[in-house]
């Protein structure tokens, strides 16, 4: 057994002999870009290539790590070459302060189109994209006294430091080497981790924790800014820029390049781009006719796009993977720690005369009950009694209609579910909700970064507190497999350590049993009263009466929306109410 | 008040444009859930086809429109197999990219195979218009009207009261229960897509007289379409309808009062006017996702 | 040469370039003399693009048939732009990669022009070309030639023809928004106000509208009595014209040369009977031009415009300069080009300026029930 000190040595040894590998190709490229005597044509298309690609990073990380879509990167690479080009033509701005002054329009227009609208995401999200992409054209067209209208803008200079296209281009290798270098590890990141949850399952993400909408809106706001970074970059090297080169049109390729050459890394960005910049120019043989070169274009996207899912980057490293060593390290981790808030009450959690209403369907009528630290609280009721509207409503997924809901003396009726998170509140779904293309590892540390977490942050402690917590519910020694080649139940397990990593003050469990064999059930049962055991209020909600009469020792029962009966098990489990409500549902179900 | 009615008039003809086009996306979008970025070939390629079967081989308007539709059901067909069918199982995204794919490998074999010359097609009415006082009725945008009119009512009838467009419904509604009721779900998926090339096709027709037949004329077209089923409310047929309507006329008038040049900007700056404070559009979607 | 065609194999093996078309453009030494030739063979522009393949074909074949240039034959390599400016960026600079070539005869849109007078400027060879955005000859490019008058001519002579000739002052201009129709429109009301006119109304509109309506209710409203357009593309200028009449304006209408267009007339019949057009290029204009007229019905089919007169007439002074000069080496060709005077090409006289501006007139022609008839030609000293 390793220490994780060692592991994560090993890891950082790794990652550095990795960088030093990286600084010496890119050094070679740069050599090769600025001394090997190209002519323009190819010049050209190295320049176009370089740039683009760091445009089509930008797709990379909001396409790509966060799931959403945007059809205007068109537009913020055009408003970075305008930055560049009017700046260094008309207003005798250096091109460096052009740069600057760029990326902050284009962080602007990018924090202002994701604020506005990346809470509605997929299709809107792509129409207000291709609104915001055709607007910008006209307005470059239309805008003369500034924009130069359709002229668009010559005679753009390059940095002085940069005279010659060659050393530009060297330049050009730098940066687009620096953002790959920074795409790359962004995954590994809490910010990355955070941008995949998002992507991989929304609502598990809100829930652990993670501030959907300014995940989102940061994730477009660094995709603006590489469009842009990537357009000031491209006026330098084409000395030219006009409107119709920054057109919907160009959207659509920078976004057919993400996807040709992988979503998932920036090697697929610079894939993707090479290939669709140098295909068109390969098939020029083709031009006899016209139009031919291009509809094989469209035809080879179609085909990628159904026999190479993951772009070409996707595929070759589908192929790689079986020949890279998978670490498979258990480390000695100390015993998973539950620290618990300074109690201001006994009452933890404080359910007030909450209701929730569809129209006029009354899901939760005026329910009211009251968890206590430390205790294990049961939520009962048969099908449709309005147990998992409660749940969803206490986690923040639907705000009630009224009544009021208070975790550890704070309000919580009206926050949002990132919000609840932070001030203690943890839980898990009856249908499971893991984010799917990651490791059971990852998942966990998710879990744990959530804001508020009382236990130590830090790398090393965020991925030792996960690793206990995988431990704690026996998974420990399969913490780098991906999620989906667990087992129902063992998928169960990892999200209930996910919320355990976060050391939530109550942990709501959304029917843990549904879908369970006889032996999983036991071992649940088992795993619940060891977390119970460690002090943490549970509150659990199923309709499986053998797991909850174990483990419950107060239980509140709801049918058609109402409570029925609340106190301990004996007393509510014989309460005349009850057993009809039960009964009269167990009858129903057998016809 | 002259201007203004005929402004009006051209603003719901173009918007009945829109409208037609728009009310295929719809379909396809309620039986699928994608949005498909080759609509707007639908209608080029119809209206390539009745060049050839109309123009070229000279034979009669209604022999050729009946053949033009016919291809377009065809077309739809295979766009399905080619295009959507084998990707029914994954996110919306790949989707999206396999349709903006066809949409490029259609114009460009268009032009490969026809050449990029506009072609005319001549109305289909013989007289050019009526004068009402100063307004003058381009018959071409009646015709287009009367078409709409018609074609929305006949999809009222067919979803509402027959047993296909029942099926069609639950279909769209939920597939797995309407799979589970016995409704052959692939099959009502072919039909939708089927439909709605017809219908994409039909607008193409009947607009080709006045826009002339281009590869491009279906992209700025179905831009605005997708434009107005937003406006519209995402899935919604009666939305679609007054969203195409109205965005015809709201560009029109603000061509008229604003600015020309800006004129496609005020399609986009209604819509997201509406996505950022009526995100459900006129007739309401739920945009919520359930837990 | 050796050399040379070893680093650009090495440079293409590296980044894995299409390597046949390296070597092919590098192979040393060819008998022919060639000439490289940026067109639109996609994109919107792709149909003006096969105008101008055959333009240039038409002088090729005749000059080949004479005994080509410096007793060579010759031959034209094609690239295409995509009707878009990166690419032709690209394909000017695939051209200019191949040394064999002499001179090339580059694009009729202004802004592709400017984007490509950069590596124009780089490649330092003579580059003849048809865009009319009178700045790209001001732009201290000695390699740039035009082989069209440049659009201060074109306002000049619709301003002339309308105010002089047809003796009307109410003047409404409508115009494209892009660059071409913008400079024409600025050329134009520049023109008029040294006539002492101000226009009435001035109207652009964004390019593939499909709908005119507010357009011409604005021009009804000013009560125009004459009429001039810039417009780009074909379709545009039909839906505009049938609009127009439909919608009751009769006025007498001056345009730019697109409204003469052989597509043009074919989209929007009827309506632009009667309609006046500038055109640097005019069958009846001169014995050149007529000539040109026939060769070209030869072997199209179709009737000529403007499209193919210009790089019929920029390929055969491309071929005069340089038999004239007696060398292939671009500083005497450019210098033998100056020197020009009072070639009667197809488009008209060339006098080229120290600018590289060839033409200093326009044809005014009007279209009589759809068949093109010559009416004036006006002339101002370069």
């Amino acid at each position: 057994m390793t220490s994780m000190v060692d592991i994560h040595r090993a890891h950082a040894q790794s990652h550095k002999r990795g960088l030093i590998a990286y600084i010496i190709l890119i050094g070679l490229l740069v050599y090769v870009a600025t001394t090997k005597q190209f002519d323009a044509y190819i010049t050209n298309i190295l320049m176009q290539a370089v740039t683009y690609s760091v445009a089509v990073m930008g797709l990379t990380v909001v396409l790509g790590l966060c799931g959403q879509i945007n059809l205007a990167q068109a537009a913020f690479f055009g408003l970075g070459a305008y930055a560049v080009g009017l700046g260094t033509v008309d207003y005798g701005i250096s091109f460096w302060g052009c740069i600057v002054i760029g990326i902050g329009i284009v962080l602007f227009f990018g924090a202002f189109l994701g604020t506005s609208t990346l809470r509605l995401g997929g299709h809107y999200l792509a129409m207000v994209t291709i609104s915001f992409q055709q607007i910008l054209t006209l307005v470059m067209i239309n805008w003369i006294p500034v924009t130069h209208g359709p002229d668009g803008v010559s005679k753009i200079l390059k940095p002085s430091l940069f005279p010659t296209p060659q050393s530009y281009l060297g330049f050009c290798v730098v940066v687009l080497a620096v953002v790959g270098y920074l795409v790359w590890h962004l995954p590994e990141t809490k910010l990355g981790r955070a941008m995949r949850a998002v992507r991989d399952n929304e609502l598990a993400a809100g829930v652990t924790g993670i501030d959907v909408q300014r995940t989102k809106v940061i994730a477009f706001a660094i995709c603006a800014l590489l469009g842009g970074l990537g357009g000031c970059l491209f006026a330098g090297g084409f000395a030219y820029v006009s409107p119709d080169q920054f057109s919907f049109a160009e959207s659509i390729v920078f976004l057919t390049m993400v996807l040709l050459g992988g979503v998932s890394s920036p090697v697929g960005a610079v894939i993707g781009t090479g290939l669709l910049i140098l295909i068109p120019e390969w098939l020029r043989f083709l031009k006899s006719i016209p139009g031919l070169y291009l509809a094989i274009y469209g035809l080879a996207v179609i085909l990628i796009v159904l026999f190479m899912p993951d772009g070409i980057w996707g595929f070759v490293s589908q192929k790689l993977k079986r020949f890279r060593k998978v670490l498979h390290l258990s480390a000695d981790v100390p015993e998973l720690e539950l620290v618990q808030t300074q109690a201001h009450a006994d009452d933890v959690l404080v359910v007030t005369s909450l209701s929730k209403h569809f129209g006029g369907l009354k899901a939760v009528d005026e329910i009211s009950f009251t968890v206590k630290r430390g205790s294990v609280h049961a939520l009962i009721g048969p099908n449709g009694s309005g147990k998992t509207t409660t749940l969803n409503v206490l986690s923040g997924l639907y705000t009630p209609t009224g009544g009021s809901v208070s975790l550890d003396g704070h309000d919580i009726t009206h926050a949002a579910p990132h919000m609840r998170t932070a001030v203690g509140l943890g839980r898990t779904f009856q249908n499971i909700r893991l984010f799917r293309s990651m490791t059971a590892l990852e998942n966990v540390i998710i879990g744990g970064e959530r804001s508020g977490n009382p236990v130590e942050s830090g790398a090393l402690a965020r991925e030792e507190r996960a690793r206990a917590a995988l431990n704690f519910v026996g998974l420990g020694d399969r913490a780098e497999e991906l999620v989906t080649s667990f087992s129902y139940g063992h998928q169960r397990l990892i999200e209930i350590a996910r919320a355990l990593a976060g050391n939530p003050t109550v942990l709501l469990l959304d029917e843990p049993a549904a879908g369970l064999n006889s032996t999983e059930k036991m071992e649940l049962r088992d795993l619940l009263k060891r977390i119970a055991a460690k002090g943490l209020t549970i509150l659990i909600i199923d309709h499986d009466m053998t797991l909850v009469g174990a483990v419950a020792e107060h239980i509140t029962v709801l049918n058609f929306g109402r409570r029925i009966a609340d106190g301990d098990p004996v007393s509510v489990l014989n309460h005349p109410d009850v057993v009809t409500a039960y009964l009269g549902s167990d009858a129903n179900a057998a016809h | 008040m002259d201007l203004v009615y005929q402004l009006l008039f051209t603003g719901i003809g173009i918007g009945s444009v829109y409208a037609l086009v728009a009310l295929g996306f719809v379909l396809i979008f309620r039986a699928t859930n994608v949005v498909n970025f080759a609509q707007g070939e639908f209608s080029m390629v119809a209206a390539f086809l009745m060049v050839i079967f109309a123009v070229d081989l000279e034979w009669p308007y209604w022999l050729s429109l009946i053949l033009s539709l016919g291809g377009m059901a065809i077309y739809g067909a295979l766009f399905n197999l080619g295009v959507y069918y084998p990707l029914r199982h994954r996110t919306y995204l790949p989707v999206i990219i396999s349709t903006i794919g066809a949409s490029i490998l259609v114009t460009n074999s268009t032009l490969a195979l026809y050449g990029p010359q506009p072609q005319v097609l001549s109305n289909l009415l013989d007289f050019q218009g009526i004068n009402l006082g100063t307004v003058f009725f381009d018959s071409q945008y009646l015709l287009i009207i009367g078409v709409t009119i018609v074609l929305v009512a006949f999809q009222y009838w067919f979803f509402e009261h027959t047993l296909l467009g029942k099926k069609l419904q639950a279909t769209s509604q939920d597939k797995e229960m309407a799979s589970l009721l016995g409704i052959p779900v692939a099959a009502m998926i072919m039909i939708t897509f089927v439909y709605s090339a017809m219908i994409g096709g039909l607008a193409g027709i009947l607009v080709a007289p006045i826009l002339f037949v281009s590869i491009h004329m279906g992209g700025t077209i179905a831009l605005k379409a997708f434009a107005a089923t937003i406006i519209g409310g995402f899935g919604d047929v009666a939305g679609a309808i007054i969203g195409g309507l109205a965005l015809g006329v709201i560009e029109t008038f603000g061509a008229a009062y604003v600015s020309v040049p800006y004129k496609d900007g005020f399609a986009f700056l209604v819509l997201v006017m509406f996505l950022v404070f009526r995100p459900q559009g006129i007739f309401g979607e739920r945009v919520a996702e359930k837990a | 040469m050796s050399h040379f065609t070893r680093r650009q194999i090495a440079a293409g093996l590296m980044l894995g370039v299409a390597a046949p078309a390296i070597i092919r453009s590098a192979s040393a030494q060819s008998a022919t003399l060639k000439i490289g030739q940026v067109v639109p063979i996609t994109g919107p522009a792709a149909e003006a693009g096969k105008y101008a393949m055959a333009g240039a074909k038409i002088a090729l074949e005749a000059i080949n048939k004479n005994g080509g240039i410096l007793g060579k034959q010759v031959e034209i390599i094609t690239e295409d732009d995509q009707t878009t400016n990166p690419g032709a960026v690209l394909a000017f600079s695939k051209l200019a990669t191949n040394a064999d070539i002499v001179g090339f005869i580059a694009s009729i849109r202004s802004t592709q022009m400017h984007a490509m007078a950069p590596d124009i400027l780089k490649t330092g060879k003579p580059t003849m070309f048809g865009g009319t955005d009178p700045t790209l000859t001001k732009l201290d490019n000695p390699w740039l030639f035009r082989c069209r008058p440049n659009d201060t001519y074109s306002g000049k002579v619709i301003a002339e023809f309308g105010v002089k000739e047809l003796g009307l002052k109410k003047w409404g201009i409508v115009h494209s928004t892009d660059a071409f129709g913008t400079n024409g429109m600025k050329a134009l009301d520049e023109s008029l106000k040294a006539l002492g006119i101000t226009p009435v109304v001035i109207q652009g509109y964004a390019n593939q509208s499909q709908d005119f309506t507010p357009v011409v209710l604005a021009l009804k409203q000013a009560g125009i009595d004459i009429l001039s357009s810039y417009f780009t593309f074909e379709g545009d200028l039909g839906i505009f014209a049938r609009q127009l009449r439909q919608l009751g304006v009769t006025a007498p209408w001056v345009g730019s040369p697109s409204i003469v267009n052989t597509s043009a007339i074919k989209l929007a019949g009827p309506a632009l009977n009667d309609t006046y057009g500038v055109a640097d290029y005019a069958e009846d204009s001169s014995p050149e031009a007529k000539a040109f007229a026939n060769n070209y019905r030869a072997l199209m089919k179709v009737a000529p415009d403007n499209q193919s007169s210009w790089t019929f007439d920029a390929m055969n002074l491309l071929a005069a300069a340089i038999n004239k000069a007696g060398k292939t080496d671009p500083a005497a060709v450019r210098e033998a080009m100056l020197s020009i005077k009072g070639y009667k090409g197809a488009e008209g006289e060339y006098n080229f300026d120290k600018n590289g501006d060839g033409l200093h007139g326009y044809n005014v022609v009007k279209n009589v029930k759809g068949s093109i008839e010559f009416a004036k030609h006006i002339e101002f000293p370069s």
